[in-house]
């Protein structure tokens, strides 16, 4: 098989002349849809072994010429099993119906950056999600949340249940301490910006004034602004040995992404409207007080030797503890999880997409407009999404893609999580006993919380806190074809991109609230505005090459990538406001601060695919790249990679009829992480003192030969396709290396510094992959797919050049647990002390995690989806259950599970300081992620739309349905620290995940 | 096909001019901040200004911990935090702990100590290769920063006490060794007299740079400043005739205001930070309680008795009972004082009551009618004098760190109130463990 874009130059050229196609006989035919009957436009037919081939027309229908002595064709279409056909001597017509691609067997992948491979000929193990997958089976608030569970070999994490993202995506393992840990994302070419922007109001929550300065404003990654809906397919390059040709920024994995194009054809017009509905997924419920047992919870008896004075206090704290109690209890007590979690959000998102065009130019346009309520009142989420992609052949030398994107997202995440000020709603909520009335009197005035520093009711409403971002994305590609003949093709691809995006992030604690007098400045604002351009430019040339008898087939590719980021973020803290004002100049007190990035990538690239009859696949490359953020600017760093596809099928070693292919696959590769920006440097920051600023060396030694973390992985593997395709299996095992990490050691403070980052010390991940794909079931009643999933990776910190150290955001110390980096241990141990030792308490990586995905589609019409995640292992640092016994609210304070005689909650906060073993908890689960059921309305009950109606679907879907965990809290899933490069799984009295149910009708018109 | 070749070479052509662009990189400085070799190569006026400014400011970095610290330690008051319980039970020896090494209460001041060193060290090394600045000027400026320097050494070894500090040279990447309590007050009082010496060079130039600190807006109130740290330098060293030398070229006035002297300013305006010993007034959060030994030990009619403001209700916290919070920084604008008056009018009483020399008893009056107590009549021996003096600075320099300090020069820590069954007084705080070994 000739690689695709060696094809695809050969179609443009051959589509556009058919008068070259005259002397040899010719043949003609329509194509069609196996199952439907339905004609296939844009189809791709070749004659075997030669450069001549076509597309089938808006009606499925094709002509060509045959050269003499050739007469097998190949059909090749987007989403169907590839046929070869012989056309019967004296034959001029041949009508060919396609088979379905079910198991995604055929599908091509993204290898080199301007080449493609048929995954029957890769020589990695390369997740695909199409868009069926990805935002069909029921409606994904963002991207990267529609990820969870679908990527073998991924660990996927939703950081909190706050609606709009936060998401942290991990392949293959731990790549990095320090480094940036997300994959690269690449929108058709072109990196796009997957940054995390603190919104700054750790300014009210002082979470990060205790012991730990990591961010925990709880950012939402960027990447989330891109619609699921707009994507045709998804590729998730997990390891180097794949990723390599990305070079020095695809260490953690690339996701390569491409949206959706028209066909030639009838104009194509889809409606889609969902709504539907979002509840809190899990309650926990809390103490039910008693007069004697809340008396004793919230005051302290006197000393044996305790002062007349003493005495008299306690006895007025008595009182004022009855007096509460009986006025709650007097009210029927308060359900304040309820009042504060149980919002019944409403969720809507309506989706209209236009797509066609004829041979020469072809549109893909689109409009989302979402509109998602959160589980708290006043939260959610909303996006309006336009997007027009258009193709255009202007000759049969050059062919233009051009894509633009507009978004807008709003997010309103409230304020959740850890604090220092008992500002936020989860920390407020475990303060706070039933008993205590915190709702508002009838002129709106909220009483004080005696029980915490803030009313969270009180800042739930009267707060407000949102992010806003605009966004644009626009690529263009050129695509010239230089040179066709029966034995060569050259092509030059141009492409060049641009993603900008302007973020607002705004939020105002108005003088009001209960907490904000304390710091003697009464009302926050606190406005962020960041701005980000990515720039992208790419040239490179692809050869192919195939000498006469076609057994050996070369395609050679070489070129530059230019690669810039401009990041700006403006971030201002004002106190002490005029009432009712957020402006920044209505207030007493004001700080600002801004922060810059630059970078510059520059590579040059080489591949060279070799394949020889589709048995012997071979793969050699190499990426050379510099950027400004290493110490070194000049220098290139080296990513080379190799791969070796063996189809033991197509060499004739496997001739049975059950078998249809068996291959296998070796590859190595090494990809790099660049030096995070500044680390080069030795910086003054800037401290004012009489209204006059001074510089003040910053805390961070620069390391002037700064160099990028180089990940090196081979992987090989086995795949089988049995019996007719039903079943299709695949396993990978690999090994990844990472060397030169970047890690930031302490240096004495007597130089005047505190930290380092350098590079030393490497880490290992060794895992398994296994995917299993199986048509059960396949008549015209019942079609049944089922694929299943199993990865398992193992870490380990093979060498430390520093100290073992508490990973960043690995919680609070070692009292309460904490994610630490140590030689020759799992980078995500979890230590903790015990018994006056540290100790491991335990791992938050999961032993392996395992997804089901069953499709069952009955008599054509009805549809069902069953998607299902299970993770074994893990754990999660549950400080939430710390919290809540610390103030007696726990539901279980009371109880005595173990029947000691000790209720739970005493014991529970008797080993604070003697061991962190109960806040290390098990956080496996099964969850049912997504559940769809869609049925496909016969046209015959149309009735008065039966004109325009081209089809009809209504479904119902649900995520999260539910979930069987050991866990105490909300959810499993959770990260206090956001996407860290290790640590993940701290839970502060989070923002609860939720349930949603949504109904759905599509039109085709 | 000529076309083709023709497009080719074109885009060839453009390939190669845009290329001219593409392919290079900038190689750019920090967005974010000048640079060290910027300013060591770019020594102008401007850029020495804003060292000097970056001294006087960073200088107040840590200095609310600093004050917890010797405060906490030195049983003046409490201070309470309901997120961290190691104020309330590491500082105060509970349940017999110990002070550790890699903690906050030690890393934070002695690491933002040395960070104004660095500033002030930077600012010596880079005033070589002006070439605008007259030598006076630059002399001034050496001065400043030396001052600077002496005192951030001695503030971190009243912290560390017999475990000693190190010092490091203008230049110089790392520090040397550890240098033990007496030979370090020595090479420290040695500073502040090379100081001294470079003010005295400056003849009648002036700073180039605005000052903060009330009494040193010029070079003259500078080097008063700097003789009145020596004169404590060599109180801690009891050399009582260099305490009077020292105090000879200071700012001391018994007639003035006691409460004039060298102040850290802090403000709300745009990048300086608020008074970081600040804390709300009765309240149930983070705050300072003073011990209860302050009011229960103050002589009746004394006017300090205001250093302490009475709460609503006692508040009790980890065991720890008191009805009155800590009064002295009343906004979060308050200025902490470096040296006054008041405190070099009880060092000059000091030195001599050591000297067994009767003006000591008019420099303590001064002080006691001041906060409007008669005048001092107990006995005029050196012991009993003493012990007025150091009750004196207890009430005149409450919650400016010194009483830990005075107790501990004169022995007396074993004095203090032992407020829970296990607590402990301790005498001095680790080095960091990232300082603790030579390397």
């Amino acid at each position: 098989m000739p690689t695709l874009s060696l094809r695809a130059a050969v179609v443009a050229v051959l589509a556009a002349l058919p008068a070259l196609a005259a002397a040899q006989g010719s043949v003609q035919g329509v194509v069609t849809d196996a199952s439907s009957g339905a004609t296939l436009p844009g189809v791709t037919v070749f004659v075997e072994a030669s450069n001549i081939g076509t597309t089938t027309n808006a009606d499925g229908a094709y002509e060509l010429s045959l050269p003499p002595g050739q007469r097998t064709l190949t059909f090749s279409f987007v989403g169907y099993l590839t046929q070869e056909v012989e056309v019967p001597a004296g034959q001029t017509r041949l009508d060919v119906a396609l088979e379905e691609d079910l198991l995604g067997l055929d599908e091509v992948v993204v290898t080199g950056l301007g080449t493609t491979v048929r995954r029957a000929n890769l020589a990695n193990s390369v997740e695909t999600i199409s868009a069926r997958e990805l935002a069909e089976v029921t409606t994904p608030q963002t991207l990267d949340g529609a990820l969870n569970g679908k990527v073998t070999g991924a660990v996927v994490n939703a950081n909190s249940g706050a609606p709009g993202g936060g998401i942290n995506i991990r392949l293959r393992g731990i790549t990095t301490i320090n480094g940036n840990s997300q994959p690269l994302y690449v929108v058709d070419g072109v990196i796009i910006s997957n940054d995390a922007v603190a919104n700054g109001i750790n300014a009210v929550s002082r979470a990060a004034a205790g012991g730990n300065a990591s961010n925990q404003d709880n950012p939402v990654s960027r990447v989330a602004d891109l619609a699921p809906e707009d994507i045709e397919s998804l590729e998730v390059l997990k390891g180097p040995s794949a990723a390599a040709i990305y070079g020095a920024r695809a260490a953690n994995g690339v996701v390569v992404i491409r949206t959706k194009r028209g066909q030639a054809g009838r104009t194509d017009v889809r409606f889609g409207q969902t709504l539907g509905f979002t509840r809190i997924a899990r309650t926990l419920g809390t103490r039910q007080f008693t007069e004697a047992s809340a008396i004793d919870q919230f005051t302290t008896p006197p000393d044996d030797d305790a002062t007349p004075e003493e005495i008299a206090q306690f006895n007025e704290s008595v009182e004022r503890i009855r007096g509460l109690y009986r006025s709650g209890e007097a009210a029927g007590f308060y359900d304040y999880e309820d009042a504060l979690f149980g919002n019944t959000g409403l969720m809507a998102t309506s989706n209209l997409s236009i797509s066609g065009g004829n041979e020469t130019t072809k549109f893909f346009a689109s409009g989302i407009v979402k509109d998602d309520e959160g589980i708290v009142e006043g939260t959610g989420y909303e996006k309006q999404s336009g997007r027009l992609n258009l193709t255009h052949r202007l000759s049969r030398m050059f062919e233009l893609d051009a894509n633009a994107n507009y978004v807008r997202s709003v997010a309103r995440r409230g304020i959740t999580g850890n604090d220092n000020s008992g500002t936020t709603f989860g920390v407020g909520l475990v303060a706070t006993p039933n008993f205590v009335d915190l709702f508002p009197d009838a002129n709106g005035t909220y009483p004080d919380n005696p029980f915490n520093s803030a009313n969270f009711l009180q800042t739930r409403d009267l707060a407000s806190i949102s992010e806003t971002n605009n966004r644009v994305f626009g690529s263009g590609r050129l695509t010239v074809n230089l040179l066709t003949s029966a034995t060569q093709s050259l092509q030059l691809i141009g492409v060049g991109g641009v993603d900008y995006y302007a973020l607002d992030q705004a939020s105002l604690f108005p003088v009001e609230l209960q907490f904000e007098p304390d710091d003697g400045l009464a009302g926050t604002s606190i406005l962020g505005r960041t701005t980000n351009l990515n720039t992208n430019v790419q040239a490179l040339l692809v050869h192919g090459y195939a000498p006469a008898d076609r057994d050996l087939q070369f395609t050679t590719q070489v070129g530059f990538t230019a690669f810039d980021q401009d990041f700006n973020n403006v971030s201002s803290v004002a106190q002490g406001l005029i009432p009712n004002q957020q402006n920044l100049d209505q207030a007493s007190a004001l700080q600002t601060g801004q922060a810059r990035l630059f970078q510059n990538d520059r590579a040059f690239f080489a591949q060279e695919e070799v394949n020889y009859r589709s048995a012997i696949i071979g793969t050699i490359g190499v990426r050379a790249e510099r950027s400004s953020a290493n110490g070194d600017v000049d220098t290139y760093y080296a990513y080379p990679k190799a791969g070796l596809a063996l189809n033991l099928t197509n060499l004739g070693l496997f001739d049975s009829e059950f078998v249809d292919l068996v291959k296998l696959r070796a590859a190595f590769g090494q990809t790099g992480n660049t030096a995070p920006f500044g680390a080069k440097f030795t910086t003054f920051g800037t401290l004012a003192v009489g209204g006059n600023i001074g510089l003040n060396i910053g805390g961070q030694r620069g390391f002037a030969d700064v160099s990028p973390e180089r990940a090196s992985e081979i992987e090989g593997g086995i795949d089988l396709t049995l019996f007719d395709g039903s079943v299709n299996l695949e396993l990978t095992g690999y090994s990844k290396t990472v060397d030169d990490l970047l890690l930031t050691r302490q240096v004495p403070p007597s130089s005047g510094f505190a930290l380092e980052t350098f590079n030393g010390g490497q880490l290992r991940n060794n895992g398994v992959e296994v995917g299993l794909s199986l048509i059960p079931v396949d008549g015209p009643m019942v079609r049944w797919i089922s694929r299943t999933s199993f990865w398992a990776n193992d870490a380990e910190v093979t060498e430390l050049t520093v100290p073992a150290f508490q990973a960043a955001g690995g919680g609070f110390g070692s009292t309460l647990g904490s994610i630490r980096i140590e030689e020759g241990k799992s980078p995500t141990q979890i230590v903790g002390i015990d018994d006056g030792e540290v100790v491991a308490l335990g791992d938050v990586a999961p032993d392996f995690q395992m997804s089901f995905f069953n499709d069952v589609q009955i008599a054509r019409r009805l549809r069902v989806t069953l998607f299902g995640h299970w993770k074994k292992g893990g754990d999660v640092i549950n400080l939430t259950e710390l919290l809540s016994d610390l103030s007696g609210t726990s539901p279980d304070f009371d109880a005595d599970a173990d029947g000691d005689g000790t209720p739970d909650g005493p014991q529970r906060v008797s080993q604070l300081g003697v061991s962190a073993r109960p806040f290390v908890q098990d956080a496996s689960y099964f969850r049912l992620r997504e559940v769809g059921l869609y049925y496909d309305v016969a046209p015959r009950f149309f009735g008065p739309l039966a004109g325009g109606l081209q089809s009809l679907r209504v479904g119902v879907s649900a995520t999260n349905l539910f979930t069987i965990t050991p866990y105490k809290s909300y959810d499993p899933e959770v990260s206090n620290f956001g996407s860290q490069p290790v640590a993940s799984g701290v839970e502060v009295t989070p923002f609860p995940s939720s349930r949603n149910v949504l109904f759905h009708v599509n039109l085709g018109l | 096909m000529p076309t083709i070749f023709r497009t080719v070479a074109a885009l060839a052509v453009l390939g190669l001019l845009a290329g001219c662009d593409l392919v290079g990189l900038d190689d750019e400085p920090n967005p974010n901040g000048p640079s060290l070799e910027d300013i060591l190569d770019n020594p102008t006026e401007a850029n020495l200004a804003n060292l000097a400014i970056g001294v006087e400011a960073s200088a107040r970095l840590g200095l609310g911990t600093y004050l917890v610290d010797v405060g906490v330690l030195g049983r003046e008051y409490w201070r309470v935090s309901p997120s961290d319980p190691r104020f309330t039970q590491d500082l105060l020896g509970g349940a017999e702990s110990v002070l550790d090494n890699n903690t906050f209460y030690i890393t934070t001041p002695w690491g933002a100590r040395y960070r104004t060193v660095r500033n002030a060290n930077t600012l010596l090394s880079a005033l070589e290769g002006n070439e605008t600045l007259s030598d006076g000027e630059k002399a001034a400026t050496r001065g400043f920063a030396r001052t600077w320097i002496a005192y951030q050494y001695l503030l971190n070894l009243n912290l560390t006490f017999e475990n000693g500090v190190r010092f490091i040279e203008p230049g110089a990447d790392a520090a040397g060794p550890l240098v033990g309590y007496d030979e370090a007050l020595d090479r420290i009082a040695a500073l502040f007299d090379q100081a001294d010496g470079d003010f005295g060079a400056a003849g009648s130039a002036d700073f180039f740079f605005p000052t903060t600190l009330g009494v040193g807006g010029d070079v003259e109130g500078y080097r008063q400043i700097n003789r009145a740290l020596a004169a404590r330098v060599d109180a801690y060293r009891e050399d009582w005739d260099g305490v009077l030398d020292a105090l000879d070229g200071s700012f001391i006035d018994a007639d003035g205001d006691l409460e004039a002297g060298a102040y850290h300013q802090f403000s709300t305006g745009a990048g300086d930070i608020n008074n970081p010993f600040f804390f709300p007034l009765d309240g149930g959060g983070d705050g300072v309680l003073a011990h209860p030994s302050f009011v229960a030990d103050i002589a009746p009619g004394d006017d300090r008795i205001s250093k302490v403001a009475e709460r609503t209700s006692a508040r009790t916290f980890d065991g720890l009972t008191s009805n009155y919070d800590t009064d002295v920084y009343e906004s979060p604008t308050s200025p902490i004082p470096v040296v006054t008056n008041g405190e070099l009018v009880l060092l000059r009483a000091e030195a001599n009551a050591q000297r067994t020399d009767d003006d000591a008893v008019d420099d303590i009056n001064v002080i006691r009618n001041a906060a409007g107590l008669d005048d001092y009549e107990g006995d005029t021996d050196t012991g009993a004098l003493i012990d007025e003096v150091l009750r004196q600075r207890r009430y005149q320099l409450f919650a400016e760190g010194h009483r830990w300090i005075d107790l501990r020069r004169y022995g007396r820590l074993g004095t203090l109130p032992i407020d829970r069954p296990n607590d402990n007084v301790f005498d001095r705080f680790p080095v960091p463990e990232a300082d603790a070994s030579d390397a």
